[in-house]
């Protein structure tokens, strides 16, 4: 696995004094996706036109493929493609009009740009319109064909830049299909989010970005084992009294493998390593110890507590697809817990 | 210089096809100027029968206005490549253009190429109105041409100009408002309306250093009167000397916002 992309020190100030991006170094590897997760203003978009040659950097190394983005631009556009978070599509021309162009431009010949078209417009699902005129299209459409139009000289790197904002859930579930395709048929991917959701499922490796700097990085998992593993929570029945519930506090407080629980009204709440592999060892326990359980439930951490962690604040984003408002209140009592 | 025009090529084809699938992108710059040609030779209709203006050489005001109204087409429909250009900004196309790995000159040489083959077809279409209004062309289809031509350059050395107000404000209304408020000027201290010897001195002066004033003299001599080689010559200069100046600050200005 070599570098794709190599970052080192990257600074951008715009004119204004913006520092945008603030010391910025990491690598992507061929063949992964990797994630850049952050909210708005992070300054996720201002590295990736860097990276993809439209914007200056003011200091710092930024290489893709080995070639330098500003001595040696041209050899970069060469091999990437990119969709960027504004759709750029040509509102006159059709869907099948606008990915030949675009495959045109990228050196392709008209027949060869016209078949690989022919193929992007199924697996987009546009194939039904493709003569149609692109300004007819509904917001997700032309998200799809602005995607397509990013895949059709083929590119061995495709920057995507928050492909799935302002779209519906299904056409978002549809699209995430489509890049993890993308990617397990040897495409590298960076990909700028601010969905957590997306960044857990797409990403092989994630760098959490804020006020233009990367505040951590690793694989999602590690991220999320670096703020902690599981909790299990046991919610007693309301009739249960005090009695039981310090019974089952002291019971759990010698589970072996896990940390100190927290009792809150009738429940008890237990950081393990492996929720799944502890469930049946911890409904037997409280059964030796005479404990009726009422409501088991268990959560594992989300990035939302790993960006927490590093930031110290929530991501400034609505999601649209949220998380269960359960495990969001769990996590805040965990880590009143700890 | 292939590559260039293979580059190029793409993007002029690009244009073409909004042009013939878009007609309004043909008719926008023509209203005004079909207006102008239909109500101006009504109402200067009696004033073609003036002695003074006949001692002139023109026929009628039909056949001294056609060719300012030539002009004044490109005029406004070099306002029009700037408002296309930022449409392409905004809808960023031009994103798109600059990410691949055609160089940056072939985006502009495309798209002037596509201004130029527009303000031609809008050319023929004024002069075919002209034509059909009475109006003809003494030096013939070859005349003909050489007004079109000259007229559609002009054009494009004044594409220059929008693309630059187009880069710097990035809004297309603005592009359009500074569009007409310099047009309408220029044309007016030109020898538009009125022949060089009818004009008052002052603006008999001021229209000498107006370069409309020589596209338009120009096309007039070549429609009314004969092959005027030695005035296309000077205009051609005068052509080449406003380009230079507003293509290299597009250019710059290009650079700029794409940057």
């Amino acid at each position: 696995m070599s570098a794709l992309i190599e970052v080192a020190n990257l600074v951008k100030v715009y004119p204004d004094g913006t520092r945008a991006v603030d010391d910025v170094s990491f690598d992507v590897h061929e063949g992964e996706v990797f994630g850049f997760l952050g909210p708005n203003g992070a300054g996720k978009t201002t590295i990736i036109r860097i990276l993809v040659t439209l914007l200056p950097k003011t200091s710092g190394g930024a290489r893709v493929g080995g070639h330098d983005v500003k001595t040696d631009a041209e050899a970069v556009r060469r091999m990437i493609g990119y969709a960027g978070q504004f759709i750029g599509i040509d509102i006159d021309l059709t869907a099948r009009e606008n990915l030949v162009l675009q495959g045109r431009l990228h050196g392709m010949t008209s027949q060869t740009a016209g078949r690989r078209a022919g193929e992007l417009l199924e697996l987009m699902a546009l194939t039904d319109v493709r003569d149609k005129r692109a300004g007819a299209f509904s917001g997700g459409m032309r998200r799809r064909l602005d995607l397509a139009q990013a895949l059709v000289h083929e590119p061995q790197l495709v920057f995507l830049d928050e492909p799935t904002t302002g779209l519906d859930p299904q056409t978002r579930l549809a699209l995430w299909k489509h890049l993890e395709e993308l990617s397990e048929a040897g495409t590298t991917i960076f990909l700028t989010t601010q969905y957590l959701e997306e960044a857990d499922r797409l990403a092989s490796r994630l760098a959490i970005i804020d006020h233009g700097r990367i505040a951590a990085d690793g694989t999602p998992a590690e991220l999320k084992a670096e703020v902690g593993g599981d909790v299990v929570t046991i919610t007693l029945p309301e009739d249960a009294d005090g009695e039981a519930l310090r019974r089952a506090a002291d019971a759990l407080a010698s589970f072996p493998g896990a940390g100190a629980p927290t009792v809150f009204e009738r429940s008890v709440a237990l950081p393990v390593k492996d929720a799944g592999r502890s469930l049946s060892d911890l409904v037997r326990r409280m059964d030796e110890v005479g404990v009726e359980i009422a409501k088991l439930s268990f959560s594992t951490p989300t990035l939302d507590e790993v960006f927490l962690t590093h930031t110290g604040e929530r991501m400034r984003v609505e999601e649209s697809t949220s998380r269960p408002q359960s495990s969001l209140s769990m996590a805040a009592r965990r880590r009143g817990a700890r | 210089m292939i590559r260039t025009v293979t580059e190029s090529t793409i993007i002029l084809r690009r244009n073409l096809t909004k042009l013939i699938r878009v007609p309004m992108l043909l008719f926008f710059s023509l209203f005004q100027p079909l207006l102008w040609l239909l109500l101006f030779t009504q109402i200067f209709k009696k004033f073609g029968d003036f002695p003074q203006f006949q001692a002139l050489g023109f026929s009628s005001y039909l056949m001294f206005f056609a060719p300012s109204v030539l002009v004044m087409t490109v005029l406004t429909s070099a306002f029009q490549s700037g408002m296309g250009m930022v449409a392409d900004l905004e809808q960023g196309m031009l994103d798109k253009f600059l990410i691949s790995p055609i160089r940056r000159s072939s985006v502009l040489v495309g798209k002037v190429v596509a201004d130029a083959t527009r303000m031609l077809l809008q050319g023929v279409l004024i002069l075919v109105v002209a034509l059909a209004m009475g109006a003809r062309v003494h030096t013939g289809i070859v005349g003909a041409l050489v007004m079109l031509v000259t007229a559609a350059l002009f054009g494009v050395a004044w594409a220059g100009l929008s693309n630059i107000v187009a880069l710097r404000t990035r809004n297309s209304e603005l592009t359009m408002m500074i569009g007409i408020l310099l047009t309408f000027p220029l044309l007016f201290l030109s020898t538009a309306m009125m022949p060089p010897g009818l004009l008052p001195s002052w603006l008999e002066t001021v229209s000498k250093f107006n370069p409309v004033s020589y596209v338009i003299d120009t096309c007039r001599a070549f429609m009314n009167f004969r092959y005027d080689w030695g005035q296309l010559v000077k205009t051609l200069g005068v052509i080449a000397a406003v380009g230079a100046v507003t293509m290299s600050g597009a250019t710059r200005a290009f650079r700029k916002a794409t940057s």
